[in-house]
């Protein structure tokens, strides 16, 4: 063996490695070639767009799909794509978010609020030919109802159903156990049942395997790569019309950036952000040709919650949040040492509104803003103040003592991922030291678990408001605490106040639509005295798209509203492509001139060096 | 003495000495003959893949956060349907149970299933690992190729303007983080400044629009930058090493002896002193190969790159225990492989070691 | 290897032990220092970690210690490079010049403690596995065989996420996952100092395991540590950047690595803001190429078989 290895070292080795290195070049100028030569291929197409071939429209997501099965999936991204594939049996309208007809056309409800009669539209098909029927409908909610793998993503609606029935294809009927209030809004997508009834796990099934997906929505599900893209093509048939798009396409950048200069580069149509744009690139981009930058008023609230100590409905305390901010002066003061101009001037640089009370601006009726008297103005004297009257005064070393003697230090739950948690943090940092308190920015990925204990001082909080507030509302309810401490309740940061609650049934029972505004605007009054939800900002949600890609597109609410993450498919099925293709393929066709003469130069070059590395071997021959 | 940089895991610095595995010279030495070798090898190799996998199982079960009630998103749920997701992904048993569970599972290829994509982990990482092989095998033979033949060239030019170019070259790239070129590179190729045109694309490996030869064209536009900034950042380590193997071989008797027989510097050079010098630099190229897989999660990131690596920092943000412990598996399991390959090519291509 | 710090045997008469020694070691440390100087690579790495560690020590004479204040930041959001701010300023106005000087306390300091402890690790195992061999040394060998096929940035980013997000994890990650190297160098090198035969004459002469291990095996596996040390802090710096890039680091303290993050995170990549992404990478990639050129020419005055930087 030795031998003949060295044999072959002494002979035969280096003819294959130097085939080797030749083919290993041969492939790097492959590699380049291929690079400049695909931008030709894509204009192709680009040119194709504007001379009336397939229209699509790309949109760039931040968000992986976490499945596209309607009973798994959670996540945003997935769920608006489930908008888009299957009819739910109500919409909301895209001018003021009242409900209107989806799958079904009407409905009523018995006096006794416990049977519900939907009527089931007959124009709707599934996009294998079958007709999508009152018994898809009861299939659906009945699989939800009995097996626990399909009730993962939207259990909580069928929850109080007793019995679902489809008597005629037209006709629906659900039967509650109690009345529901979200009987017109079941956001829950009908699949086919032909198609879904074949399925064993339902707790496995993510319905990736087998394309075109079968459905009825606006959009067909056609191709999905995980992480790289989700594919779809124009639904011809939908009974409300046709999309003008021929095809969406959603494409997954990790970062919001990379999504941004593809923005500018024309390779999508659309950015979402997560959850916006960050105000440089909104800047920056508001310059640019062909570009609209759709700052709407957001309905995002963007809070400081404060821990008032976790607790279960029986009695049980848990957690430990800081013992001083049980004392509403304490809480005042923090938030008094908070400039809200500051943060919406400079975190958000102007895309954000000041924070006031609860509810975003965006839905006037149930806007609150605190009178003169009772506003917790920015005013870091008076919050010394009220600091020393609670009896925290300063040590000698400035720092503020608790009643234990030891220093004041609150742990603050940020998100790692939100940028505008670690902005702000820094200026807490800042202002609350001034103030001789010590803030711990406890900055995770994930801030469920040390929520869910109760484990933090202050929170960085947010929820998006629905038209309907009664769920923000409900979420600081006592009834929303957890049964015990081994519960996860629907809470928000534990807060159970007497005062607040009967408030909150007050609302409830109101159905005089102004009262009730007038009644949740005492809510919120009392909710910003109590200073356990400190409401600093009302983020705008800043989008950006193409002008010379997509003509017009549907805001939801259309006088002011945001385009991704609506509760419809508005905004992707009234998306107008833009006629004038020439613009975006004169920049990629000049980008493509320059990529052939880069790649030839490089080309020029490695045959150069090839021609003078065999010379050299023929040198040797002689 | 040699040192193990060419066995090691991390980001190895490129030394002059990590050409030799030290583990191969000794037991090379001591052991009988090379099948005998090879189990002492393969044996090795699969003790080290148990250690990991028990690693990996113990590891992120330190990781803080109940997964359960990550599932179901702050959602409200009563205590006993939390115990029935327990219940379902068999975190309710005691730990030693839960862990000769993940043990016989592993055994037949099973490594659960993900919490967030409900989906088998093996399905997950097959779905992923090609796209992560394809970034690190084209940039793996580039940056290979590319570091032995400049560094053959430094090395029978030491010493001159040439070599010195190509060393402090080689040593500065290997200085820059790979994250920070990629950026520049998208900033520069991708964006576009004036008057460079953008020409590739700012992330992703596909834009899901393109069929056929248009699309494995598609394809290789976007595995331009990525792959150019993993050759850039990983040449220099393959050149250095070369290169010092190089001069080491070039004092041997048998050259002198070669030259003095009058061939000429160039022959010398192909017939005798690569051949020879190489032969250490491809146990590097092996161990580099297992580590490139690994350390592809910051290039992912920058590009978007749908692979492990991306893959892998979604699983620990939420934390995907069965995911993490996977890729962590399969992360490891490449380093693994690779030395292994690299100890048992080792004999068979230097008859010096392993008789 | 390192043939000038051999040991040879302690003559009887003349000075005394100690002296001699001392002497000895003075002797090679200016041999040591006039063959360093013969690298021009070596030489000018130094040269610029004097500089960085000169106005990393100054930065608080310099720029102060407000100079990562938000509330105070003197500019507005992403100003372009003036002649006030050099460097142009960051998303909340501060001066990103005097971040970057600041920073490079954080990231100089992090890569210099993770180096330390990696060393500090490496050092120990590598020589009480050398010197004590039997049963102790196959199970330290297997812990350091076992360390070193774990992919190294996986298993800190692990670490990182397991513990809070501060400075020390930060360390404590990097640290405890690039001391494999070290203790198998230093283990060879245990090795091959204690089979010279002076070591026997000491353990003859009753020389406890402390006594061998502190006063003969150390001072020669020294100059090997050192060169490992230039080149780990090398690799630290750049592991930390990297964890503070993928947002690990401690978000409320500037580095370098944090300010790339920073960047990206403002959006500065798309909108082409290269005066906030370009300095950062540059103060790492020369400080890291410098401590590099160091370990190097340390290496190459070591044994100069080796040839590295001629």
């Amino acid at each position: 063996m030795s031998t003949h290895h060295q044999h072959r070292r002494g002979r035969t080795a280096p003819r294959p490695w130097r085939a080797r290195l030749l083919a290993a070049l041969g492939a790097c100028a492959l590699l380049l070639a291929s690079g400049t030569v695909a931008p030709s291929a894509s204009a192709e197409d680009g040119d194709g767009d504007g001379s009336g071939g397939d229209k699509v429209l790309t949109v760039a997501v931040a968000q992986s799909v976490d499945s596209l099965s309607p009973f798994l999936a959670v996540r945003l991204v997935s769920t608006s794509i489930h908008r888009l594939t299957y009819e739910y049996l109500t919409n909301y309208d895209a001018e003021d978010n009242h409900v209107i007809p989806g799958l079904a056309t009407e409905w009523k409800s018995s006096p006794d609020k416990l049977t519900w009669t939907y009527t089931i539209r007959s124009d709707s098909r599934w996009s294998d030919g079958e007709r999508a029927t009152a018994e898809d409908a009861a299939w659906t909610f009945n699989t939800m109802m009995t097996d626990p793998g399909a009730a993962t993503a939207n259990g909580s609606f069928v929850g109080n159903f007793a019995k679902v029935t489809a008597p005629s294809p037209t006709q629906l009927v659900i039967r509650l156990k109690k009345p529901q209030a979200t009987m017109t809004a079941l956001d829950v997508p009908i699949v086919p049942k032909h198609v879904w009834e074949k399925v064993d796990d339902f707790s496995e099934f993510n319905n990736d395997k087998d394309f075109p997906v079968v459905g009825n929505g606006p959009f067909v599900l056609t191709d999905y790569k995980p992480d790289s893209y989700v594919r779809l093509k124009a639904n011809k048939d939908f009974w409300r019309g046709a999309p003008k798009f021929d095809e969406l396409v959603f494409r997954y950048y990790k970062d919001q950036d990379a999504a941004v200069a593809a923005l500018r580069k024309g390779e999508v149509s659309f950015v979402a952000g997560s959850p916006s744009l960050t105000p440089a690139q909104a800047d920056s981009l508001k310059g640019e040709e062909n570009m609209r930058v759709n700052d709407a008023p957001g309905r995002r609230f963007y809070a400081l919650a404060t821990n008032p100590g976790a607790r279960a409905k029986d009695g049980t305390k848990f957690g430990n949040g800081d013992p001083s901010l049980l004392d509403r002066r304490v809480r005042n003061a923090l938030f008094k040492a908070v400039d809200r101009r500051a943060i919406v001037d400079k975190v958000f640089q102007g895309h954000a509104v000041e924070g006031a009370g609860y509810i975003p601006p965006r839905f006037s009726s149930y806007f609150f803003e605190p009178s003169a008297g009772q506003e917790l103005a920015y005013d870091p004297q008076q919050a010394a103040e009220l600091l020393d009257e609670a009896g925290y005064r300063t040590g000698a070393d400035g720092k503020r003592l608790g009643k234990d003697g030891k220093p004041l230090d609150y742990r603050v739950l940020c998100h790692a991922t939100d940028p505008n948690d670690k902005a702000v943090g820094k200026y807490l940092q800042e202002w609350w030291g001034e103030l001789g308190i010590s803030v711990t920015l406890d900055c995770l990925d994930n801030v469920t678990d040390p929520w869910l204990a109760g484990e933090y001082d202050l929170a960085f909080d947010g929820w998006s408001v629905n038209p309907d507030p009664d769920f923000v509302l409900s979420i600081h309810t006592c009834d929303a605490l957890p049964a015990t401490p081994k519960d996860t309740g629907a809470t928000d940061n534990f807060i159970c106040d007497k005062e607040y609650d009967a408030l909150y049934a007050r609302q409830l029972a109101e159905y005089d639509a102004g009262k009730r505004a007038g009644i949740v605007k005492q809510l919120e009054s009392r909710l910003y005295d109590t200073g356990y939800m400190n409401v600093m900002a009302y983020p705008n949600a800043v989008e950006a798209y193409r002008t010379d890609q997509i003509e017009s597109i549907t805001t939801m609410p259309s006088a002011a509203g945001n385009i991704y993450g609506q509760d419809g498919y508005w905004s992707w099925w009234s998306a107008v492509p833009a006629d004038s293709g020439d613009s975006s393929g004169g920049s990629s066709s000049t980008g493509t001139v320059i990529g052939i003469a880069a790649g030839v130069v490089v080309l020029a070059g490695l045959v150069v060096l090839f021609a003078v590395r065999r010379r050299a071997t023929a040198d040797d021959r002689e | 003495m040699s040192s193990p940089a060419g066995t090691e895991a991390g980001p190895a610095v490129p030394s002059a000495a990590g050409k030799r595995p030290t583990a191969v010279r000794r037991e090379g030495r001591a052991g009988g003959g090379y099948p005998r070798y090879v189990a002492g090898k393969l044996a090795g190799a699969v003790v080290s893949l148990f250690a990991v996998l028990v690693t990996s199982f113990f590891l992120f079960r330190l990781i803080p956060g109940d997964p359960v009630k990550f599932m179901t998103g702050g959602r409200q749920v009563s205590a006993e349907q939390l115990a029935t997701y327990r219940a379902e992904f068999g975190l309710d048993l005691p730990m030693w149970q839960q862990f000769t569970d993940y043990c016989a599972k592993a055994l037949t290829g099973d490594l659960g299933t993900s919490y967030q994509f409900h989906a088998p982990v093996v399905d997950k990482i097959t779905e992923a690992l090609p796209n992560t092989l394809l970034l690190t095998g084209t940039a793996f033979v580039l940056y290979t190729a590319l570091g032995m033949f400049l560094g053959t060239r430094s090395a029978w030019r030491h010493g001159g303007l040439g070599d010195r170019l190509h060393t402090g070259l080689a040593l500065t790239l290997y200085s820059i983080p790979s994250f920070w070129l990629g950026l520049l590179l998208i900033v520069v190729l991708s964006v576009g400044v004036d008057p460079i045109p953008g020409l590739f694309p700012t992330g992703g490996m596909e834009s899901g629009r393109e069929e056929g030869l248009a699309q494995v064209l598609d394809v290789a536009h976007h595995l331009v930058l990525p792959v150019v900034t993993l050759v850039a950042v990983e040449y220099g380590q393959t050149l250095l090493v070369t290169r010092s193997a190089l001069l080491d071989e070039m004092g041997s008797d048998y050259l002198v002896t070669a030259r003095a027989k009058g061939l000429r510097d160039d022959l010398v050079r192909r017939r005798h002193a690569v051949p020879n010098a190489l032969l250490p630099t491809v146990t590097l190229v092996f161990v580099n190969l297992g580590r490139t897989v690994a350390g592809v999660i910051l290039v992912e990131t920058v590009f978007s790159w749908p692979g492990l690596g991306g893959l892998f920092y979604q699983a620990l943000s939420v934390p995907d225990l069965p995911l993490v412990q996977g890729l962590f598996f399969v992360f490891a399991a490449a380093v693994i492989l690779m030395n292994t390959l690299a100890d048992l090519l080792y004999p068979m291509l230097d008859p010096r070691v392993g008789r | 290897m390192s043939a000038e710090t051999t040991g040879t045997p302690v003559e009887p008469g003349g000075p005394g032990p100690r002296a001699l020694a001392r002497r000895r070691r003075r002797a090679s440390a200016a041999r040591f220092w006039k063959e360093y100087r013969r690298h021009r690579a070596g030489v000018f790495g130094l040269a610029a970690l004097v500089l960085f560690v000169l106005v990393a020590l100054t930065a608080p004479l310099t720029v102060g210690s407000d100079v990562d204040s938000v509330t105070d930041a003197p500019g507005q959001p992403l100003e372009s490079p003036s002649g006030r701010f050099p460097l142009g300023t960051d998303q909340f106005g501060r001066n990103l010049l005097g971040l970057l000087v600041w920073g490079s306390r954080v990231s100089l300091l992090v890569g210099l403690l993770a180096a330390a402890l990696s060393v500090l690790i490496g050092a120990l195992i590598g020589i009480t596995a050398g010197h004590f061999r039997g049963w102790y040394a196959t199970v330290m060998m297997r812990i350091t065989d076992w360390f070193l096929v774990m992919p190294t940035l996986v298993l800190a980013i692990v670490l990182a996420t397991v513990l809070s997000r501060s400075l020390g994890t930060v360390v404590l990650a990097i640290g405890v996952t690039t001391w494999p190297t070290t203790a198998r160098l230093v283990r060879a090198q245990t090795l091959a100092v204690e089979s010279r035969p002076y070591i026997e004459r000491a353990k003859a002469l009753g020389g406890g395991h402390w006594h061998i291990m502190s006063r003969h095996v150390l001072p020669n596996v020294m100059p090997l540590v050192l060169a490992q040390t230039t080149l780990i802090i090398s690799s630290a710096i750049l592991a930390e950047a990297t964890l503070a890039f993928l947002g690990l680091g401690d978000p409320t303290v500037v580095s370098w690595g944090g300010l790339l993050q920073d960047a990206r995170e403002a959006g500065s990549v798309s909108s082409g803001d290269w005066w906030y992404l370009v300095p950062p990478g540059i103060g790492i990639a020369v400080v890291a190429l410098a401590f590099t050129l160091c370990g190097r020419a340390v290496e190459a005055v070591l044994n100069p078989r080796l040839g590295v930087s001629r």
